[in-house]
């Protein structure tokens, strides 16, 4: 359907541009706000231009210290993000992958039950057994590492219903097929619906990294130590000064690099994203 | 020398329902073997246990000799076409084909030797490296009959493997799939529900129905001398003209007013039947009986002629009658009809066995 409304296209326009400004605006500023020097916020007015104190303020943020009391520099504390970041998705993709192949192609006692048990756990995120489970850590002796940040945090009942979901829209005649070609369990599993869910994969892998990446409360319990600190949590460290001013230019570009990470995998996969979402090639 | 051996073979499902009562089966070496039957009548199951793809839980299965029923698929020495191609969508021609033999950890340059010979016989060298989306149902058919006969084995097992094609390319695939079952010499075990591409393929026929064999033989054999009704009406098309009769002194009595002679010693109720094609036009001196026509179908080749026996009460038997040759008879005209005595098949309505 052709439809040539011009007032139409307008008011649709100037909704989307609006909404691109709405969201767009705060990062502006952000970007500003980190080429000014701390003290331009005492002021009492923002500014919206691009001040002369970026390249210094840039500087010791990513490489020297993030400031306010943060003596790692942003790169360091990116690094940790990163790990645990990716560490939770992958741990995650693996660990659903294997329990959704299980639930779906074997056949063992209680087969349904460990499913439910598993979707039972969507009731469970970390927030509601975080005591129990800081004591499991702690017990473990697991406070202050990568481990600790990142276990816990692995098993997931979405994952794991998402594969069986793609699993479950494999035709039959396939297994069937792969069995008379001689392909045991681990071959299949490698070599036929590892390719087959590649994009159901690529679609979990963009959602799981922000998941991970975004992660606050967790890391904040558990890591004392500066040299686990995550950059997320570390953003509200800053702004707890007790004595003097906040360096509001350097929260900000700390602010604008956490950002990126996710906003790189987002836009790198998108194509594979919207296709694991959308459609499957079986 | 007999390849497979199927002996009382039954499958009773764990919810108890009985597919296959019990099915006895030799199958000789290089021979064409069609299961053929209505859909439920457990044909694609009893191939799917000479497969190994369910389990067998009466009787026993032997190839060559040696008892299957424990192994797996891949340990059977089978290859298996299945209905939709089954091709892995994420693997090029090659790959698919490739795929059996590199599980078995055959040398890469002879898998690659046995892959373009195969290509070459199917014209499938120029897909190679394509995918199976990029393929035509027709060519994707051939891609997967490849990948059985790469393999080489003992028994190909077919199911349904061109009830996806259309049907132009389902007859030409028809006619190609037994020149080289008959080029390769392997035995096979091919399911349709399709009677045309059953007699036409087969050395031998099974006609399955609520999962027993009703009658094994040649597609002469099934078609000359149907042991059943059942058999009778499934083979051939259009169907054989079956009517419930009763044999008497006179002969066979069809209604009160119409019995054909017939000498026999055998009394009580019957099924008479005879095909549409042996059915001939008579007059009115020399036929058994008229037909009152309410259908014409004009084949050009033949005419296909659906009407009813013409009594005195309004509900004769349906029949048909098949000529060869354009013919154009009135609807609602009377046509007179002579049974040749020697086409006509009698079972008994009891037993539903052959006399």
């Amino acid at each position: 359907m052709i439809e040539n409304r011009p007032w139409l296209t307008f008011a649709s326009h100037a909704t989307l541009l609006l909404g691109i400004g709405l969201v767009a605006l705060p990062v502006w500023m952000a970007l500003v706000a980190s080429t000014h020097p701390a003290s331009a916020f005492g002021v009492g007015h923002i500014p919206l231009w691009f001040g002369d104190a970026g390249a210094e303020t840039w500087g010791t943020v990513l490489f020297e210290e993030a400031g306010n009391g943060v003596d790692t520099p942003v790169w360091f504390m990116m690094l940790n993000s990163l790990i645990m970041a990716l560490g939770i998705t992958f741990g995650k993709i693996v660990i659903s992958l294997l329990s959704a192949y299980a639930i779906v192609f074997f056949r063992f006692p209680c087969r349904n039950l460990c499913f439910w048990i598993i979707f039972m756990t969507l009731m469970l995120p970390v927030e509601v057994r975080i005591v129990p489970t800081y004591e499991v850590v702690a017990n473990l002796d697991l406070l202050n590492s990568y481990t600790g940040l990142t276990l816990p945090l692995i098993a997931s009942a979405t994952a794991t219903f998402l594969f069986r979901q793609c699993f479950l829209s494999i035709p039959g005649e396939l297994v069937e097929a792969a069995r008379i070609d001689g392909a045991g369990p681990w071959r299949f599993f490698f070599d036929i619906l590892l390719p087959l869910s590649r994009t159901n994969i690529a679609a979990l892998f963009v959602i799981l990294f922000i998941y991970g990446w975004n992660q606050y409360l967790w890391p904040l319990l558990i890591t004392t130590d500066d040299a686990y600190y995550t950059l997320v949590m570390s953003i509200k460290r800053m702004l707890s000064v007790t004595d003097g001013d906040i360096a509001w230019n350097q929260i900000m570009a700390t602010t604008l690099l956490a950002m990126l990470p996710p906003v790189a995998v987002v836009i790198g996969m998108q194509k594979l994203f919207v296709k694991g979402l959308v459609d499957s090639e079986k | 020398m007999t390849d497979v051996i199927l002996e009382k073979v039954g499958k009773t499902y764990p919810n108890g329902y009985q597919a296959i009562p019990s099915v006895d089966l030799s199958i000789e070496e290089g021979e064409f073997i069609v299961l053929v039957g209505p859909s439920g009548c457990g044909k694609s199951t009893l191939l799917r246990m000479v497969a190994g793809l369910e389990s067998i839980s009466t009787g026993e299965l032997r190839i060559r000799g040696e008892r299957m029923n424990e192994k797996e698929p891949a340990e059977r020495d089978i290859a298996m076409v299945f209905q939709n191609y089954a091709l892995y969508p994420h693997m090029s021609v090659y790959d698919n084909m490739a795929y059996g033999l590199k599980n078995r950890g055959i040398a890469k340059n002879l898998i690659e030797e046995k892959v373009s010979d195969v290509a070459k016989m199917l014209g499938l060298t120029e897909l190679l490296q394509r995918k199976p989306r990029q393929l035509s149902g027709g060519q994707r058919q051939r891609v997967a009959m490849g990948r059985a006969m790469v393999r080489d084995p003992k028994v190909f097992l077919f199911d349904e493997p061109l009830s996806n094609l259309d049907a132009k390319l389902r007859v030409q695939m028809r006619v190609e799939i037994r020149q080289l079952q008959r080029k390769l010499g392997t035995t096979t075990l091919y399911v349709t529900h399709d009677q045309v591409e059953a007699m036409t393929l087969a050395d031998r026929l099974v006609v399955l129905n609520k999962g027993k064999a009703e009658q094994i033989g040649t597609p002469m054999d099934l078609y000359n001398k149907p042991a059943t009704p059942f058999v009778a009406a499934f083979i051939g098309s259009p169907s054989m003209n079956l009517i419930d009769a009763t044999l008497t002194e006179q002969g066979v009595k069809i209604s009160e007013a119409l019995t054909l002679p017939l000498s026999h010693q055998h009394r009580g109720d019957i099924v008479w039947g005879i095909r549409p094609e042996h059915l001939e036009v008579s007059d009115e001196q020399n036929g058994d009986f008229a037909l009152r026509i309410q259908a014409v179908e004009s084949l050009g080749a033949e005419t296909l002629i659906h009407g009813k026996i013409e009594t005195e009460s309004a509900n004769g038997e349906s029949m048909v009658v098949r000529l060869s040759g354009p013919h154009l008879p009135d609807v609602n005209s009377l046509m007179w009809l002579t049974a040749p005595m020697s086409h006509w098949h009698l079972f008994d309505a009891k037993t539903q066995q052959r006399l």
